[in-house]
């Protein structure tokens, strides 16, 4: 078996132990070990992302590459069956993608780390805990591999905003920890949920004797789930699985269990596997975050460090839109197509109200949290069109974004050093005492609003064009939603050339009480080997999409063809079962 | 004449025969003399043995009952005990609590400086932990009620160990009111119970079938009196008052003990007897109020834990809160329930003894009384503090630690309940008890707040002794293990129930 993807998971684990027997005073030694984590990390990311085969088939229920899969908890639940768990890891386009970015920015995080002075080694330790977890949601294939890794990422977040991040850290850690954990906490019921109805199949020709352990065969497959519909299974053999790709098989599912699509279970007058899809939606809408529950998201970004903002906006966000396109859409396609337009709704609500808030916003980090709002939300009217741009303009977003988000709180961090402050109206003319540092900030927001040439502008261009093109191919959107996402690019390009305008043109001045302690000076070494790379990563995959969208696309127009197919079959199932 | 020794007779054959089922408690109770005995005599020498010896009592009885095969009979002793798989198995965590408050009883410095009472202290424990093992074979509403005196008793006492102390004063007061009270509401609703039935043994079939010919609102009565005695036991609302005023005033260990022993056999004891009302088309009632007290208990429990000021306190009512989990639990109906029950009680034993230990480790080296006694302690001594987190995590229920998958194990219980049975008292449960884990989380995590947030005011190097550092560990080390290989305790526990059955 190839170990790239276990590799992946545990290389910076591996270095977190190293830093924990490291005695406390040797700093240097564990920034270096951290360092090489990372790197080590992203050298396999880039492996990966070159030997994976984008043209291979894949619609998330199948075509995974790189597969691991081992049992690893299983015991008999008497009467009910078997309980299985097992360490399943894969990769196609969609997750592909999403390592890389991780290997990327978690390398560029360590980087912007090397400033930090207080407790070293509890800080490197928490950042390399962080990168495993995330790192293992991008992979996991079973349901419950990846809530361990989505729960854990809470933890070493919590310490690293409590400990290490600003004036108000204590209220903004509480704050994000409580609000990701209700998210969980929903994501739990329905995982909870689907486990109880969905059964391993080949696993279960095994428990029956059908086939001896070990024997794998499509037709074995196909047997076991006829006899399940047909509920001639001893329920006593029936093997439950958290696995997600059989999660997406309607045959894998119990005859007599809640949300299965012709069960006519219904709660508020809804079918029950309408309410599973809205409570796993609110739990990863929250990671997203989409307006209206995105309310933590500026308060944890304005009391994080540095490099903890850059890699909360570049990859623990992406995790809620990745967490929509894994599990969500393909478990629940049915109400994925019935609920297009309240997911298109909010993804256009978070568009323009995150965009109007940043317009308001004095705080230049707050101004870019909340632009990451505004961005996120193209993710989902993305996803919500159905339509292949549409849904690779959403991957394509989480990448750029990635990058882009990135470079814009490392670019806030460098005025914050400087000046212990990040008040937009404290400051003017920065343009001309910080000309390599101004020459970056105009990258990084022209990148971000869109201007072609840069990865955001391909980004939403195709959410755009899929929007658009929604209401003829898939008829999920209405029209008018696209359009009104439009002026989210307008308003974009007001926000940031206005704070453009605001700090860095015109002649040099800062609020005098700032004077004192600021040392105003242009760009340091570290500082460039960050932003080189990442400037030079938005130009290329803005100029080059191919270099993307060659690996993303295959899995992209699978996942939107089984949506829509199953989608609109299931529905039909859905609710004539509730009219009877 | 003749009929009454042919009676007597009978039954001495009968104890004669059934004897060795009883072989630990025998051996509790041989040790608890032989302890009381040797506490008569005044030299320092055998004072200082006296722990030793109760621990090796509890190791015994811990070893036979790992080991097993002592039992010589299969069903009922007398009609009163039933030696089965649940029985054996809780009497394992019975004994591994009573080594364990023994082990934290021995680092506790307090309980050192006490004058006198130390025999009685740990001869006490012995006889609390006899009286859990008998709690958890009861099958007879009489010897139900024997059981939780002895364990009741036996527990008012050790709470007014430091009798001197006003806080513990209170305590036991309020402890034997409660408890008398409750008690006698017990005994009354069992007095229904014989009249209805005609039977004191509730495991038989005949039991049942009586109840189905009665009242059904005179079985409701008896059924909510009869509960009241043994939620008093496991601290479920809303016979929950006692609880924060005995965990302030009590030793630690004992606490500790409290959270866990009585917790579990009361657990095992409603987990036989709630059976016979399984059947939802003539006991809906009864069902509807034990769903209400899961609510209620829950509620209050995490609720009345935000406000508490004192770690103490804040531990009691997440030990009232743990009381609901488990009442929803039983109350899955259909569902295969009781493995999943016993592995979540084994996780709250180590949770529990692990945060006492925390907490004891803190209040005799730190002096930490409030909440914000912790300040800065993590930062100074990141393993306890580290250790802490842990501990706190898993009775949030969050991965990676066992908690989680108890909580995980009970919840699908009773989806699975609830899709067998379309009730929806049990999706009120649930949702209950998944939203309230956030709340938890809020009151948990001050503790973790002030170890690591907030700034260190101490400057003095106290060194941590090692054997509480290993105690520390070791109470973690099942956490985590059961969270990754739960399957390795789950299908000992399904072994164990098996074989005797």
């Amino acid at each position: 078996m190839n170990l790239i993807l276990t590799s992946l998971i545990f290389t910076p684990l591996l270095a977190a132990l190293v830093v924990l027997l490291l005695p406390t005073r040797l700093e240097r030694p564990a920034k270096t070990v951290a360092l090489l984590g990372a790197l080590a990390q992203l050298i396999l990311a880039v492996v990966l992302y070159i030997q994976f085969n984008g043209s291979a088939f894949a619609n998330g229920q199948e075509g995974y590459q790189f597969v691991e899969k081992l049992d690893w908890i299983s015991f008999s639940l008497g009467s009910l069956g078997h309980f299985q768990v097992q360490y399943f890891l894969g990769v196609d386009g969609v997750s592909v993608s999403m390592v890389l970015l991780t290997g990327i920015v978690g390398v560029i995080g360590v980087i912007s780390s090397w400033t930090i002075t207080r407790n070293v080694k509890g800080y490197f330790l928490l950042y390399l805990l962080l990168l495993t977890s995330v790192m293992g949601c991008f992979l996991a294939l079973d349901f419950f591999l990846f809530y361990l890794f989505f729960e854990f990422m809470l933890l070493p977040m919590y310490f690293l905003i409590g400990i290490w991040g600003g004036p108000n850290r204590e209220y903004a850690a509480i704050k994000f920890f409580i609000y990701t954990l209700v998210g969980s906490l929903f994501i739990l019921v329905v995982m909870i949920g689907l486990y109880a109805s969905v059964i391993d199949p080949l696993a279960t020709a095994w428990q029956m004797g059908l086939v001896e352990r070990g024997v794998a065969s499509a037709e074995v497959v196909q047997q076991v789930q006829q006899m399940l519909q047909q509920k001639v299974i001893n329920p006593a053999d029936l093997v439950r699985t958290f696995s997600i790709p059989a999660m997406m098989e309607p045959a894998n599912f119990i005859p007599d269990s809640l949300l299965h699509v012709l069960s006519g279970a219904e709660l508020w007058d809804l079918p029950v596997r309408f309410i599973a899809f809205l409570l796993l939606f609110a739990g990863f809408a929250i990671k997203v975050p989409a307006v209206p529950v995105h309310t933590w998201l500026p308060d944890a970004h304005v009391e994080a460090p540095t490099p903890v903002s850059v890699l909360l906006a570049a990859v623990l966000l992406k995790v809620g839109g990745y967490g929509l396109i894994r599990i969500v859409y393909p478990v629940f396609p049915d109400a994925g197509t019935y609920f297009s337009v309240l997911v298109g709704g909010l993804g256009v609500l978070s568009i323009i109200y995150g965009a109007l808030n940043a317009l308001a916003m004095n705080d230049l980090k707050k101004l870019i949290a909340y632009s990451s709002v505004s961005h996120m939300g193209f993710v989902l009217l993305g996803l919500a069109s159905l339509t292949t741009e549409g849904v690779n303009g959403a991957i394509y977003m989480m990448f750029s974004h990635g990058i882009i988000s990135a470079m814009l709180f490392l670019v806030v961090g460098v005025i914050y050093d400087r000046a212990h402050n990040r008040m937009i109206q404290n400051f003017r003319g920065l343009a001309r005492v910080m000309p390599a540092y101004t020459t970056f900030v105009v990258i990084a927001f022209f990148a971000s609003l869109g201007l072609p040439g840069f990865s955001g502008f391909i980004a939403e261009l195709l959410v755009l064009v899929g929007g658009f093109s929604a209401p003829d191919l898939t008829g999920m959107l209405p029209r008018w939603l696209t359009i009104v996402a439009i002026l989210g690019l307008l308003l974009a390009a007001a926000y940031y050339l206005w704070a453009l305008q605001r700090m860095f043109f015109g002649k040099y001045w800062i609020f005098p009480e700032l004077r004192e302690q600021a040392v105003i000076k242009d760009l340091t070494v570290r500082e460039y080997l960050m932003l080189v790379p990442l400037a030079v990563l938005a130009l290329l995959f803005g100029i080059f999409p191919h270099l993307l969208l060659d690996k993303v696309g295959v899995a992209a127009t699978g996942f939107s063809e089984l949506v829509l197919q199953q989608g609109q079959e299931q529905l039909r199932l859905v609710l004539s079962s509730m009219i009877r | 004449m003749n009929e009454q020794v042919a009676y007597l007779s009978q039954t001495i054959e009968a104890i004669v025969a059934g004897a060795g089922n009883l072989l630990p408690e025998l051996l509790l109770a041989t040790f608890f003399l032989l302890l009381v005995t040797l506490d008569l005599f005044r030299s320092p020498l055998i004072k200082s043995l006296l722990p030793w010896l109760a621990l090796t009592g509890l190791f015994a009885a811990l070893l036979i009952q790992v080991l097993g095969g002592y039992t010589f009979q299969q069903g009922f002793f007398l009609d009163l005990l039933l030696s089965d798989g649940i029985a054996r198995y809780t009497g394992i965590l019975f004994c591994a609590a009573g080594i364990f408050t023994l082990l934290l009883s021995l680092l506790n410095r307090s309980l050192e400086k006490l004058r006198y009472g130390h025999g009685e202290y740990y001869g006490l424990i012995l006889v609390l932990v006899l009286g859990l093992h008998l709690m958890a074979k009861s099958v007879n509403l009489l010897m139900v009620f024997v059981a939780i005196e002895v364990v009741s008793i036996a527990s008012y006492i050790l709470t007014l160990t430091f009798k001197t102390e006003e806080r513990a004063v209170e305590a036991g007061l309020k402890y034997i009111l409660y408890g008398a009270l409750s008690a006698g509401v017990m005994l009354y609703g069992m007095s229904f119970f014989y009249g209805l039935t005609g039977s004191l043994n509730y495991a038989v079939e005949g039991f049942g079938a009586a109840l189905l010919q009665a009242d059904t609102l005179l079985v409701t009565v008896a059924a909510v009196l009869v509960f009241a005695g043994f939620f008093f036991k496991i601290a479920a609302a809303p016979f929950h008052f006692w609880v924060a005023d005995v965990y302030q005033g009590a030793p630690l260990p004992v606490v500790a003990l409290f959270s866990t022993g009585p917790k579990i056999a009361g657990i095992v004891v409603i987990l036989r007897f709630v059976g016979t009302f399984a059947d939802p088309l003539f006991f809906a009632d009864v069902q509807f109020f034990l769903g209400i007290a899961a609510i209620a208990t829950l509620a209050i429990g995490n609720f009345t834990a935000l406000w508490q000021k004192t770690p103490r306190r804040l531990l009691a009512f997440s030990s009232v809160s743990h009381a609901g989990f488990l009442l929803v639990g039983l109350l899955a109906f259909g569902a295969d329930y009781t493995q999943s029950i016993l592995f979540y009680l084994t996780v709250l034993l180590c949770m529990n003894f692990g945060i006492f230990l925390f907490l004891q480790i803190s209040e005799e080296a730190f002096g930490v009384a409030k909440l914000d006694g912790f300040a800065g302690l993590g930062r100074a001594y990141p393993f306890i503090g580290v250790m802490a987190v842990l501990y706190l995590l898993s009775l949030t229920g969050l991965p990676p630690l066992a908690g989680f998958m108890g909580k995980l194990l009970i919840f699908s219980n009773v989806w699975e309940a609830y899709s067998l049975s379309g009730n929806n008292l049990l999706l009120v449960l649930l949702a209950t008890g998944i939203l309230l884990t956030a709340v938890a989380l809020f009151y948990y995590i001050k503790i973790p707040y002030n170890l690591f947030f907030k700034r260190n005011f101490r400057e003095e190097n106290l060194v941590i002794s090692l054997s509480n550092k290993l105690l520390l560990v070791l109470f973690a080390l099942p956490l985590l293990v059961f969270f990754f290989k739960p399957d390795l305790l789950l299908n000992w526990i399904e072994q164990l129930l098996a074989q005797i059955n």
